[in-house]
């Protein structure tokens, strides 16, 4: 570390001294610029001064006339990238252009990269440790550039700057645009990614896990260099689950073998209101071209197909199910006789039809907008608690607590009724619905690719599902002599049904695990409360009491209450915060905490929203933020619109954004917020903290 | 969803489809063109010598770069000395800048003291598409065999300046020389700069 001695200290006053000296001679000048009938083009200091071994930031800052560009560092299929010869004191190294993200501009049949209205190229310069303190040193930049709208014009022009250097620790800021400009800069990819060369295109696969969910309007990447893609073509991209994939149709250039490919991809979403493009920096390796193509949608179809079948088999020993269907099988060697054969195709039809009526909600939902996956239906504690009250029950009925006709869509119980076919059916849509908590092997990756793909796809694949879910059974019925095989009819049935609970009562067990992650310990105690009650009610409907009114109407009463309350725990609200570091938003936290005379930030963000969580991660989350949080007392709040809240749609919509992010920050005491950007950098999220201080 | 899908899938097919670039060592695209006397121009006539292909827009600040020099001039009258033939086109848009009729375009040949085999006018951009000219200038050799030699810009440093053609490679020449002897070239990809075609 420096160690500053008095004489430095002098040093140092004495060279402010001299900075105000020479900045009313006019010897200092921290900016210039000049003209042209196209650009505005100055050139810019981020401080007022030049710190010994230290980066000072430089802007060349372009505005242009309506419907006039430069270029980017590629500029795309014509045109030409700024460039800047700085003449810098000895010793002074110029780092890269900072490139922001481009536009894409068409310019009839080809495209350009560049930039309209306004932009601001950002230069790092090292500063060498041992420069001359007091002396203002002269900086200049000899720019020239291309700017055009159809027609082009080349200019150039020197721009020059005088700067004091100072031996000082903190320098105000003079160009507090420096951190807007940074929020434009490209970040990186959030994952890796790989191409393959083929033909006349290359396939570009980038790790975006997340990202399938986010509503994108525009996507598309441009490479760094020259040649490596055609920047005209049309580039087609879908995902395939957390892969996504670009066919880039290739450009002139010969592409060495083993190169990387290095470039951006831009992306805009809608979900998140406006409209936001942010860039992410993209660093391709290329994947053995010898391999074929096993990213074949056609192959992946039939492997999930095959999956789905072979999960659907296997549901039937998951311990949700294997009870319920165990019953149907031994009322079919009890009761169905030559019947079976047509119990056996009714059994398979309730399945497959009641598991596509699941897929074709599922799809319509997430139509709708809604980020689903499967389990979807677990994401509501009241489903949860009605299959925890279904297991109970069934669990109950095998137990022999009670017994009851075709009310529990007839477990096995209804065969000698004519109504027989009818209950055949509804076991069908009751082994679904059984088994809907439980995912068995091979199952997940069947269904979790059927959901990115299009409706037809996921439907066929449900329909594997459902054809192997309900083969067994189905094939038993329509060979009867297969059951044969089973020991005759006798007293050990009634020893495998009353075992046969105890898988039940392992699922309702595990609902109840569940629960509790959802709505908390209050929640779950009037879930478990309503358990009781409903086993009350169920073994009181089970008396054999000669009265029936009085039986009806006190289990009726218990089971009622017990549904009344599955909702009042459906009502409790998670008491588990995703991120323990924010508190959840409402707007009376937000002036409970001004009132305690704290600022508050407040991030609305979804979990299908990039751009969040971008900003999240570079901006939100980095260790300065959370120390300038703490220092300045500032409360955090998280306002989650990931399913909608309707209270926060409202306050978006306060605040004149139809969609996340939004970013709020509260001053302490009373007063309206402060509205940060979108694209958030840690130096912005810093300097609104700083703000807030001094009010 | 479905409409999403269903697109997506149809610019896949268009993207692998499309892509029916130039081949450097394959037959280079055939076509007949108009010049400035009402001649017309098959590229097949002139099987047996190179043929050189210059995009040009004279009011392009990089086209005024090479003429303006005489770079240009002097380099279409080495090629068309050593045999070959040079063919100037101007595929700019009627309306665009760079359009010219007929007479415009021979008085710029004199003015200039141009000295190509013919000029082409190609306002309607068909020669320019099939060989996915982009910039002004953009070249392309055709060998002796009517196979595509060379692509590209017309030298190695990508900018308006005239000081700039001294110190850099004039990739024409170059490339001539070699398809002259029969030779492959050695970069015959390069990248291509300037104004944009104005199609």
């Amino acid at each position: 570390m420096r160690v500053t001695t008095p004489i430095e200290k002098l040093l140092a006053r004495l060279s402010a001294l001299l900075f105000l000296l020479f900045a009313i001679s006019g010897a200092v000048l921290a900016a210039d610029s000049t003209r042209t009938g196209q650009v505005r083009l100055s050139l810019l200091a981020e401080r007022a001064a030049a710190i010994p071994g230290t980066t000072l930031w430089l802007g060349l800052r372009f505005e242009l006339i309506p419907h006039w560009h430069i270029y980017w560092r590629n500029p795309g299929d014509s045109g030409e990238a700024p460039r800047v010869d700085w003449q810098l004191p000895r010793g002074w190294q110029a780092g890269d252009i900072q490139w922001p993200t481009p536009q894409r501009i068409p310019v009839g049949p080809l495209v350009n990269y560049g930039f309209e209205d306004s932009v601001t190229l950002l230069v790092p310069i090292a500063v060498p440790p041992d420069q001359v303190v007091g002396v203002p040193v002269n900086i200049s930049a000899d720019v020239s550039w291309l700017v055009c709208r159809e027609e082009c014009i080349p200019q150039d022009a020197r721009l020059q700057i005088a700067l004091p250097v100072m031996q000082v620790g903190n320098l105000p800021i003079l160009e507090n645009s420096f951190d807007a400009v940074r929020a434009q800069w490209p970040v990186a990819a959030p994952g890796g990614a790989e191409y393959r060369r083929r033909d006349s295109a290359l396939t570009l696969r980038i790790d975006a896990s997340g990202w399938a969910d986010a509503q994108i309007t525009s996507l598309w990447f441009a490479a760094n260099d020259w040649g490596r893609i055609a920047p005209s073509q049309p580039q087609a991209w879908r995902f395939d689950s957390d892969v996504l994939l670009l066919e880039l149709p290739t450009g002139e250039a010969p592409f060495a073998d083993g190169a990387m490919l290095d470039g951006l991809l831009v992306v805009t979403e809608s979900g998140s209101g406006a409209g936001l493009t942010r860039g992410f920096t993209i660093s391709a390796a290329p994947r053995d071209t010898a391999q074929v193509a096993t990213d074949d949608t056609r192959v992946t179809l039939i492997l999930a197909l095959g999956l789905a079948l072979l999960g659907g088999l296997l549901l039937n020993l998951m311990p949700c199910v294997l009870p319920v269907l165990s019953i149907k099988v031994l009322a079919l060697v009890q009761h169905a006789g030559d019947q079976s054969a047509r119990h056996g195709l009714v059994f398979g039809a309730g399945v497959l039809l009641s598991l596509l009526a699941l897929a074709g909600l599922l799809i319509a939902l997430r139509a709708g907008g809604a980020s689903l996956g499967w389990g979807f239906q677990l994401q509501e504690p009241w489903v949860v608690i009605a299959l925890l009250y279904l297991m109970l029950a069934l669990g109950l009925n095998l137990s022999g607590v009670f017994h009851l006709g075709g009310g529990l869509a007839g477990v096995g119980q209804t065969f000698t009724e004519h109504r027989g076919l009818r209950g055949t059916f509804a076991t069908g849509v009751l082994a679904v619905i059984v088994a809907s908590p439980c995912t068995a092997p091979f199952m997940g990756t069947a269904l979790g690719f059927a959901l990115t793909r299009p409706p037809l796809e996921t439907l066929l694949v449900f329909a594997a599902l459902g054809v192997g879910f309900a083969l067994p059974v189905t094939l038993l019925g329509i060979w009867p002599r297969w059951v044969g095989l089973l020991p005759a009819p006798g007293p050990w049935m009634e020893r495998l049904r009353n075992a046969l609970a105890f898988p039940l009562y392992a699922t309702a067990a595990w609902l109840l695990w569940v629960l509790s992650q959802q709505v908390g310990p209050s929640g779950l105690a009037s879930a478990l409360a309503g358990s009781v009650l409903l086993a009350f009610g169920l073994w009181w409907f089970g008396q054999p009491l000669r009265r029936r009114g009085l039986r009806n109407a006190l289990g009726g009463t218990l089971i009622l209450a017990s549904l009344a309350l599955m909702v009042a725990a459906g009502h409790n609200t998670p008491t588990l915060s995703a991120a323990p570091a924010a508190e959840t938003w409402s707007r009376e936290r937000v002036s409970a905490l001004q009132q305690d005379d704290r600022a508050v930030l407040v991030n609305f963000t979804a979990a299908w929203c990039i751009t969040c969580k971008v900003n999240e991660q570079i901006a939100l989350s980095t260790d300065a933020v959370r120390q300038a949080l703490d220092e300045n007392g500032v409360a955090y709040l998280r306002a989650d619109w990931t399913r909608r809240d309707p209270a926060i749609t409202e306050e978006l919509r306060r605040h004149g954004r139809s969609g996340v992010p939004l970013y709020l920050l509260y001053p302490a005491g009373q007063g309206p917020p402060e509205v940060l950007p979108q694209l958030l950098t840690e130096g912005l999220v810093l300097q609104a903290l700083s703000r807030i201080d001094k009010t | 969803m479905l409409m999403k899908t269903v697109m997506t899938t149809l610019l896949f097919t268009l993207a692998t489809t499309a892509g029916a670039a130039l081949r450097i060592g394959e037959p280079a695209p055939g076509f007949t063109g108009i010049d400035t006397r009402g001649n017309s121009h098959a590229l097949s006539d002139y099987r047996g010598k190179p043929v050189i292909l210059e995009w040009t827009n004279h009011d392009c600040p990089y086209v005024r770069k090479h003429y303006n020099s005489g770079n240009m001039q002097q380099q279409q009258r080495a090629a068309t000395d050593q045999g070959a033939v040079w063919l100037s086109i101007i595929s700019s848009a009627p309306g665009k800048q760079g359009h010219v009729t007929p007479a415009q375009a021979d008085t710029l040949t004199v003015e200039r003291n141009a000295a190509p085999s013919a000029v082409i006018l190609d306002e309607n951009g068909e020669i320019g598409r099939l060989y996915g000219a982009k910039t002004t200038p953009h070249m392309y050799i055709i060998d002796a065999d009517g196979k595509l030699a060379y692509m590209g810009g017309i030298d190695s440093i990508a900018s308006s300046n005239p000081a700039d053609i001294e110190k850099a490679i004039q990739y024409v020449p170059a490339a001539l020389a070699r398809v002259m002897n029969g030779e492959p070239v050695a970069s015959s990809v390069t990248r291509p700069y300037g104004c944009s075609v104005k199609y």
